[in-house]
């Protein structure tokens, strides 16, 4: 059992659950489509207040960051005008937002959460786009005993050492470390023969995460594959050109970055004046993770785009999956925009908190109280745009299957998209460490419990 | 041998650029005795106007070589927007300066939300400038032909700036004021005078500094609070007030930072604070400053 055993690469990747396959029809347009938000079908139990429900949203309204961070709270607030056109959380609770700029800095966010709390009388805490803030921001929403539900924020980190027995927080998108391991799996599945490859990662939490999880992956599934080349420029660098012509010096077959944002539009506008995508193939984490419309046709085709493992809104395309098509019409009616993941994220985050509030509301009457609320979360089970999703009782963590694809242009939308053709799934069980896996310093001192999962259980492929 | 050249390319556009915001801030300080915090923002209004600027133009159909020229309109609305707010920063002139970086630190917070509030969260672009020019063969490499002129657009912008400061009466009463307010209006020059040109080409530098940028990268939100950092760092290495302090401190920075960035990733993040650390320990007034 310790000694890791070889299997050939291909059967390894099978093995994986590794699926490249299509979105369906590539329009997720404005037809009519079926009102998949279900009414309550019975009403509630018991004597319900009908006092507001009261919700902080925290994300990024400025910086070079908002890109990622303000659809966050447009899919927050289609969700709750949603919830309050039916009357509100059972049916008598109207939800009422107020909103912060998590780009006032950590130690300014964790004095808004505590202001949030007391003096707004917050019911409910959501958001966090950085991994800078949702470690900082974890314990003391333990501390207050306020309910929270992370829309990203996705550091391995909250769950292994920050809060390692979460009571109020939860979090509903993949875990951090997922993001790298997709990367280098959609690598070894679609490029095979790379060996050399260059490595461009913002210098914190969330770069050094993703170039870690992705070496420890493609170590075991291209052996030979080395490291030809490093940068670690600074979160919110807008100068990429001496760093692209760094690793373009190295001459490697692969480029991998998790560069994100208005940083990466700036990036690959820069990288395309040097050639550089027709040196080498590249591989990202979060290209097209931001709101669509932010990367524009001149981004190059056959990109491997992340989206941070989680949802791009022309998968599940068509009529396969109703609920996604169904969201993105209502989502694109509402915002004349399409959603990223933090949309679908915080949207799900939404409708988590009402099926748990109505499953407890139908086991007891009356107002759950937090307790009660916070069981039928754990372990709880949805259908959702993105698809199934489940909240592990034991770290509180969302999981579902990731995702990735490939840059594409459509004629359909105004910007780069996915390559219909080719998406890829992977069961997120097999990427991630499973509950009651050893985290970082109880009997090991991996950075993450995954990687000491990946290290003790990943066979190398050969072939 | 040809990333050699490219890196040192590199490293002199990213330099022409820093000079440019650089320069100004000195001239301001110089003349006017003013630490502007503001001044990476309104290099971050020069990116952000001219992108837009670009965009209607390439949206109204003009053809995309008179795009170039939107350049200068945008670095010359910021002087515009001097012009404006110089007034304001009057009654701290004689005051402590603490009271002056308070505040240019307000009219930071205020501009920077006056962008967002034109331009919205979303990245601005101003690509058609830069596909206006191709791309140069180096070696085996290539290399993008604005960036050329961006690096000569810097160079110009060093010597006119010299000439005008040293060749010109213009650049004479300059000097004369930033020496002597008090004797300069006694000798009857209009010192009021001087301080708005003097605060209008240093936001006209600051500007100019975004408009060439904007094509390379996108107008991003956030962008001035970097670019101020990086200008006080330049500035800190080649002494306030001094314009060939500009120009060294900027190509020492440009220059470690590149060579940072090939040779040694891991310390990029810290390289120029230790430089400037480095120099504010041997020399505390910078390489050209005065007490």
């Amino acid at each position: 059992m310790n000694q890791p055993s070889t299997v050939d690469r291909r059967k390894f990747l099978g093995a994986l659950g590794v699926t490249v396959g299509g979105t369906g029809l590539a329009g997720a347009g404005l037809m009519a489509g079926p009102q998949v938000v279900k009414a309550a079908t019975e009403p509630a139990k018991g004597k319900i207040p009908d006092t507001p429900f009261r919700t902080g949203h925290m994300t990024f309204f400025t910086s070079a960051a908002a890109v990622l961070g303000e659809p966050s709270h447009k899919g927050h607030i289609l969700a709750a005008e949603e919830i309050n056109a039916q009357g509100g959380l059972l049916g008598k609770r109207k939800i009422e937002t107020i909103t912060a700029d998590e780009a006032a800095g950590t130690d300014a966010n964790v004095k808004e959460l505590r202001r949030m709390k007391l003096e707004g009388k917050i019911d409910l805490f959501t958001g966090v786009i950085s991994s800078g803030n949702s470690p900082a921001l974890a314990p003391v929403a333990e501390e207050l005993g306020i309910l929270t539900i992370f829309t990203d924020g996705c550091t391995d980190f909250v769950f292994d050492v920050a809060d390692p027995e979460p009571k109020y927080v939860f979090r509903i998108t993949n875990i951090q470390s997922a993001d790298g391991i997709t990367a280098a799996l959609g690598t070894a599945q679609t490029w095979p023969n790379v060996r050399k490859i260059a490595h461009i990662h913002p210098d914190y939490s969330y770069g050094r995460n993703a170039a870690e999880h992705f070496t420890l992956a493609i170590e075991r599934l291209l052996p030979g594959a080395e490291v030809v080349s490093e940068s670690w420029p600074k979160l919110g660098t807008t100068d990429f050109t001496s760093h692209i012509t760094k690793a373009m010096s190295a001459n490697p077959d692969l480029l991998y970055t998790s560069v994100w944002g208005g940083d990466y539009v700036a990036m690959y506008k820069q990288a395309l004046r040097y050639g550089l995508f027709d040196k080498m193939k590249v591989a990202t984490t979060l290209a097209l993770g931001v709101a669509p419309h932010a990367i524009g046709k001149d981004h190059p085709e056959g990109v491997l785009s992340g989206v941070h493992s989680n949802y791009y809104f022309t998968y599940p395309g068509g009529d396969r999956w109703p609920l996604n098509k169904a969201f993105v019409q209502r989502y694109y009616k509402r915002w004349n925009e399409y959603p990223n993941f933090q949309s679908e994220g915080a949207y799900v985050a939404l409708y988590m908190l009402k099926t748990a509030i109505e499953r407890a509301n139908k086991l007891a009457g009356g107002w759950p109280e937090d307790e009660a609320i916070i069981s039928q979360l754990e372990g709880l089970g949805m259908d959702t745009p993105s698809g199934y999703i489940y909240i592990r009782p034991d770290n509180h963590q969302g999981y579902k299957d990731a995702v990735t694809g490939f840059s594409k242009n459509l004629p359909d939308y105004p910007f780069a998209t996915w390559d219909p053709h080719r998406v890829i799934t992977i069961p997120i069980r097999n990427i991630t460490a499973p509950a009651g896996w050893a985290k970082p310093g109880k009997g090991h001192n991996e950075s993450t419990a995954a990687a000491d999962w990946i290290k003790k259980t990943w066979p190398k492929a050969t072939g | 041998m040809s990333i050699l050249i490219i890196q040192i390319l590199n490293s002199l556009f990213y330099a022409s650029v820093l000079f440019l915001i650089a320069a100004g801030l000195s001239l301001i300080f110089g003349v006017m005795r003013i630490v502007n915090m503001a001044h990476g923002t309104f290099y971050a209004v020069g990116a952000f106007v001219t992108a837009w600027l670009v965009g209607r133009a390439v949206a109204l159909g003009v053809p995309t070589v008179w795009t170039f020229l939107l350049l200068p309109v945008g670095a010359g609305a910021v002087a515009l927007l001097g012009v404006a707010i110089e007034p304001l920063l009057r009654p701290f002139y004689r005051r402590a300066e603490e009271y002056q970086l308070l505040v240019t630190f307000g009219l930071l917070l205020i501009l920077e939300d006056v962008i967002r509030l034109l331009w919205g969260g979303l990245p601005l672009s101003a690509d058609p400038v830069m596909d206006l020019l191709p791309s140069v063969r180096i070696g085996g490499l290539i290399y993008p032909g604005y960036n050329l002129v961006v690096i000569g657009i810097g160079v110009v912008a060093a010597i006119g700036l010299w000439a005008v400061i040293y060749l010109t009466k213009f650049g004479v009463i300059l000097r004369a004021t930033s020496q002597d307010r008090r004797m300069a209006s006694a000798l009857g020059l209009n010192v009021a005078l001087v301080y708005v040109s003097a605060f209008a080409i240093g936001c006209f530098m600051a500007g100019l500094g975004g408009a060439i940028i904007v094509p390379t990268q996108t107008a991003v939100l956030g962008m001035g609070i970097d670019a101020l950092i990086l200008a006080f760092v330049v500035v800190v290495i080649g002494g306030l007030g001094s314009l060939q302090g500009a120009l060294v401190g900027a190509l020492i920075v440009s220059f470690v930072r590149t060579a940072g960035i090939q040779f040694f990733p891991e310390i990029e993040l810290a390289v120029l604070y230790l430089i400037a650390a480095l120099v504010l320990l041997v020399k505390p007034t910078g390489l050209f400053g005065t007490a």
